[in-house]
């Protein structure tokens, strides 16, 4: 007889955008009618942010970017709404702020990033941004009335291939993301990563690599776009194979076998008498073989 | 007495919306305010179906839409098929080789795309371009809405306290059927209906009272596809930033001034040139229960007051007359101190609620709506014996079951009684019967023909 209180739904979506191979695509050559391929990516999120938030008048929003030196809160912008934006006709209000919003940010980052010579060999700071994400999703999160109930995901939107020099950010973004019931989406451009087909599927997200630029907002729309209680309804492209590698503490490279520390679970990819992360002393330098005792058997009589 | 317990039937958007003619329909998708309405209301498989063939530019073949589901969710897709025809958001048209596709209706196509991207037709509603000298807040713009939408609310209920409100309010309250005029009485007073609409929540509220608006428009002189675009614009206005008035035409501007009555614009005065939505009017399309007064209830305390205990106590934290009378439509009132009524639920008290015309899950929802902050740490909000008891003393009063029918009686002898029982029961036409005193009762329906059996039966039996 009681029915259930209905508490209405909020979804939330974290768009992270790594900035990185921007320059990757800048040099790409001018495609069919004009537009550059940064051109065609720009429209794409953007068209895919606002409709997100098309969709509900509860739907929200934010963006991310970053590249290897900082990570940057594109919407909701850092620097409130000082920012002037020009309306296009017909569009409405709080679509052309995003618009807005998202162009500005994202080329001032990228543009920075050109200037920079020395930023080429260095990894993006994806792990940071997500982790980011994360904190302004908690942050809503406890904003929300008791009435809302948030249903947040966080969609990375990359085209660099695995740094595992984040090994540990990431791994604790995916952790901390399946402990809050956060959906990790993962939508590759060009490379693969097996760090994030990981946390996606650690969360039960999407991972799709792309096969061409060109029709990422196709992508995203049939692919993204669907919430995760949706998903199940429509028909999407076949999981992909996940690599459960771990890359080792001390070189940041994937291995397959290596020494785990047996106090803290750090993984080693060469051994080491003392464990770097807890200061464990691997107390091996004893005979090499150290005779095992003999089994005590129960003794039969 | 009827049995039936009649609601107050509240449309949403799209129940409304099909009522409409299908000239008015494609006329209002001329706006993009209109179709992002119409967008957001619809169920979410539909939504990501729009959004896919939105960028496509020719009918789409069926048998590929079809493939875009799993197949165990084929039967939403035929719904979903049914909804989007029905509001002519896309149409079945013949595609090259007799294969059948659906089409986008272009115009809802190409404002959709607008509000989206751009590009549109444009939106008739504008900021100001220069600052208001004298902009107002938010919270004044709240508290102003809120204090004209229970002026009317007030004048429900009789508390004479307050000004008066319009003839054109009071209008629409007798169209409703909220109100009306006792014959001999120059009074208005409140029908069954005004009491069910009094435990509705906000939203609900203005949402039912414009949808009553609207459709007597067409005798204001006002247009009706103006009013609702208009509208539709406004709910997707910012709460804070003033509109220019400039560009709206006589009728409108008399809308405008209705609407401020109500509360759900401000304008500080009638030649300002100006005018600032409120939270009443944003979000008005996303119908009774979602909208954005919710956010607003969940931020301010002053709504959420009552608390209910399993001892059938209600304690309500107000001081406002308003909340007192609707409060005493269902509860036996016992203390009242300066901030808290306390008051305590019977079944007589909810008996005389239900003679009222007002239903048991109108009142379990009202007590949920303005459930105190507090309640919501401890789930369930309102204790499931209350809700329960309430919906047991309703059901109580649906007992008796009515039914018309014609009775047979004085048979001669336990034959006859039984032919005729069994002919009328093999047909279904019998009610009740009994053999003690040999009596049926057959529906009204089948009287002729079980009538007709018994002349036939008895002239064979004498011949």
């Amino acid at each position: 007889m009681e029915d259930k209180e209905e508490r209405i739904e909020t979804p939330l979506v974290a768009i992270v955008i790594d900035a990185t191979p921007a320059k990757k695509f800048a040099s790409q050559a001018i495609i069919d009618n004009g537009s550059t391929m940064m051109n065609r990516i720009f429209d794409a999120l953007i068209g895919f942010g606002n409709a997100h938030l098309m969709q509900g008048s509860h739907n929200k929003l934010a963006v991310i970017a970053c590249n290897s030196k900082s990570t940057k809160f594109l919407y909701p912008s850092e620097n409130g709404d000082s920012k002037s934006y020009h309306n296009r006709p017909g569009q409405y209000d709080m679509f052309a702020k995003v618009d807005s919003d998202i162009r500005h940010g994202l080329s001032e980052l990228i543009l920075k990033d050109s200037i920079d010579h020395d930023s080429t060999t260095s990894d993006s700071l994806l792990g940071g941004a997500m982790a980011r994400a994360l904190c302004h999703i908690h942050k809503i999160q406890r904003e929300l009335s008791l009435s809302h109930q948030l249903k947040p995901r966080i969609l990375v939107v990359s085209g660099s291939s695995d740094s595992a020099l984040q090994y540990m950010t990431f791994m604790n973004v995916f952790f901390t993301a399946q402990k809050e019931n956060v959906v990790i989406d993962c939508c590759m451009m060009d490379s693969d990563s097996g760090l994030l087909q990981q946390g996606c599927d650690i969360t039960g997200g999407q991972y799709l690599r792309i096969p061409t630029v060109v029709g990422l907002l196709e992508y995203l729309l049939w692919v993204f776009l669907p919430g995760p209680s949706c998903r199940s309804k429509i028909v999407l492209p076949p999981p992909t194979k996940v690599d459960y590698r771990a890359a080792c503490f001390c070189h940041h490279k994937l291995v397959d076998i290596g020494w785990v520390c047996s106090v803290c679970l750090s993984i080693f990819c060469k051994f080491s008498i003392i464990c770097t992360t807890c200061n464990t002393e691997f107390k091996l330098n004893r005979p090499a073989i150290v005779p095992s005792k003999p089994k005590k058997r129960p003794r039969m009589e | 007495m009827s049995v039936q317990q009649r609601t107050l039937d509240c449309k949403d958007l799209h129940s409304y919306l099909k009522t409409l003619p299908a000239a008015v329909l494609d006329r209002l998708y001329n706006h993009p305010a209109t179709c992002l309405a119409v967008f957001r209301e619809l169920p979410e498989l539909s939504r990501i179906y729009i959004m896919r063939i939105l960028f496509v530019d020719q009918a789409v073949p069926k048998a590929i839409m079809g493939s875009w589901v799993s197949p165990n969710s084929a039967r939403e897709l035929e719904d979903i098929v049914k909804l989007l025809t029905e509001l002519r958001v896309w149409q079945e048209v013949e595609m090259q080789g007799g294969l059948k596709g659906w089409l986008l209706n272009p115009t809802f196509r190409r404002n959709l795309k607008g509000a989206l991207l751009g590009g549109g037709n444009e939106w008739s509603m504008k900021p100001n371009t220069d600052a208001d000298p004298k902009a107002r807040g938010i919270a004044v713009l709240d508290e102003y809405a809120m204090g004209r939408w229970e002026c009317v609310l007030h004048f429900m209920v009789g508390s004479h306290q307050h000004e008066a409100i319009s003839s054109d309010a009071l209008q629409i309250l007798q169209h409703a059927g909220l109100m009306k005029k006792e014959p001999g009485d120059n009074q208005l007073s409140i029908t069954k209906d005004g009491f069910q609409f009094l435990l509705m929540d906000t939203s609900a509220q203005v949402w039912y009272f414009l949808l009553q608006y609207l459709d007597t428009a067409n005798s204001r002189n006002l247009d009706l596809i103006d009013c609702l675009g208009f509208l539709f614009q406004l709910s997707f206005s910012t709460l804070g930033q003033d509109y220019s008035t400039d560009s709206m035409n006589d009728g409108l501007q008399k809308f405008l001034q209705h609407l401020r009555e109500f509360g759900l614009v401000y304008q500080r005065k009638r030649k300002d040139g100006r005018f600032y939505p409120t939270r009443l009017a944003l979000d008005i399309a996303a119908g009774p229960k979602k909208s954005m007064l919710n956010s607003l209830n969940a931020s301010s305390q002053a709504t959420g007051y009552i608390v209910v205990e399993t001892n059938y106590r209600v304690y309500a934290y107000t001081d406002s007359s308003l909340q007192v009378a609707l409060i005493a439509l269902f509860c036996e009132l016992i203390y009242r101190f300066p901030n808290l009524v306390v008051g305590i639920i019977t079944r007589e008290s909810v008996r005389e609620a239900l003679k009222r015309g007002i239903t048991a899950d109108q009142i379990v929802s009202f007590l949920r709506q303005h459930a105190h902050s507090e309640c919501y740490k401890e789930p369930p909000v309102l204790p499931s014996t209350i809700a329960d008891q309430i919906k047991l003393w309703a059901i109580e009063r649906d007992r008796f079951l009515y039914k018309d029918g014609v009775l047979y009686n004085q048979f001669d002898s336990q034959a006859d009684f039984e032919i005729l029982r069994n002919y009328a029961q093999e047909r279904g036409l019998l009610v009740w019967h009994t053999l003690n005193g040999r009596k049926m009762v057959v529906t009204k329906e089948g009287h002729d023909e079980v009538r007709k059996f018994w002349k036939r039966h008895s002239r064979n039996g004498s011949m």
